[in-house]
């Protein structure tokens, strides 16, 4: 099942080179600590004298440790390049990443048009109420000419000339139900229910 | 190991790969301080070189785990796909709510106004 793919040149010898590292590192770690711990053997008998002895074993232990560093350091690097190479390369994993929010991303979608739709259907309610209210007031500040939408657009119906030519059907829209607002008409009894708002 | 995990797992063991070794570094260091003094602590050494050592062994193997998993998985072609149209309805819907509810309170403050005057 796990079969080697005909990756390309640059990517096999990229993985390639990653397993390298990694030998390269981990045996550069163990070497140079099993060394130090081999240096801190106290020997009877040294070619040069204790003091010289000693601070050679010192300078060997001192760049022996760096190399430990270095090598850690090497595989931090190491790590930090698999794990961007993971997230460029892993498809199936990138693949679910994209699904997943794409859900997530059209549940928030769905969910603000359910609302926005449940409050246009609340609000058509009211903006009726208003209306009403507001064109039967005193304070309307409108003339006497001037006529509510809905008034207006029956009123329009009725005063246009069937013979009368291209402008008859674009003002008055055959279907009565297209209108914003039609309880201001006496044929309809208002229930309160909600009023079809939308604009094409 | 799932083969087709999601990557915030790989990724997770990644990160822990690297406190690993950071763990590795610091028990070294323990171990070279420890034989440094007169008077050592032999438990203490041998627990602390045995955790060194099954340290590297473990990073080891995670990392070469990881490495044999991308070379399983990887291709050569770059991923095209995107969240962008997702993305982008949802912003317009986002873009929808805040206009409604500009245009309601301009409603509020004009029922306020009448109601004041």
């Amino acid at each position: 099942m796990a079969q080697q793919r005909a990756l390309p040149q640059s990517k096999e010898t990229l993985l390639q080179s990653y397993n390298k590292r990694l030998k390269d590192d981990v045996k550069s770690i163990m070497d140079n600590f099993t060394e130090i711990i081999k240096t801190a053997k106290i020997e009877d008998e040294t070619q040069v004298s204790r003091a010289t002895q000693g601070e050679q074993d010192n300078y060997e232990m001192h760049v022996r440790a760096a190399n430990i560093v270095r090598a850690g350091e090497s595989l931090m690097k190491l790590v930090s390049d698999l794990k961007q190479f993971l997230i460029l390369n892993d498809f199936p994993s990138v693949n679910e990443a994209i699904d997943q929010r794409n859900q997530q991303l059209r549940a928030l979608q769905e969910e603000c048009d359910r609302k926005l739709v449940a409050l246009r259907d609340e609000v058509s309610i009211d903006l009726y109420e208003l209306e009403e209210e507001y064109y039967s007031s005193s304070s309307s500040l409108c003339e006497a000419n001037d006529l509510p939408l809905c008034e207006a657009y029956w009123r329009l119906d009725l005063d246009t000339d069937p013979a009368d030519g291209l402008s008859a059907p674009l003002l008055a829209s055959p279907e009565p139900s297209a209108g914003p607002l039609q309880a201001a008409a006496p044929a309809h009894s208002h229930t309160g229910g909600p009023v079809p708002t939308e604009h094409t | 190991m799932a083969t087709y995990s999601l990557a915030n797992e790989r990724l997770r063991a990644l990160e822990d790969i690297e406190r690993e070794i950071g763990a590795i570094l610091q028990n070294a260091g323990t171990v070279i301080l420890e034989l440094s003094k007169e008077k050592t602590n032999e438990r203490l050494l041998d627990r602390q070189a045995a955790a060194f050592t099954a340290s590297v062994q473990h990073v080891e193997a995670e990392l070469s785990a990881q490495i044999r998993y991308l070379t399983q998985v990887a291709t050569g072609q770059p991923h095209e796909g995107s969240s962008y149209s997702s993305r982008k309805d949802c912003q317009m819907a986002l873009k929808r709510v805040d206009y409604a509810r500009l245009k309601l309170s301009e409603v509020a403050r004009t029922c306020e106004q009448m109601l004041e005057n």
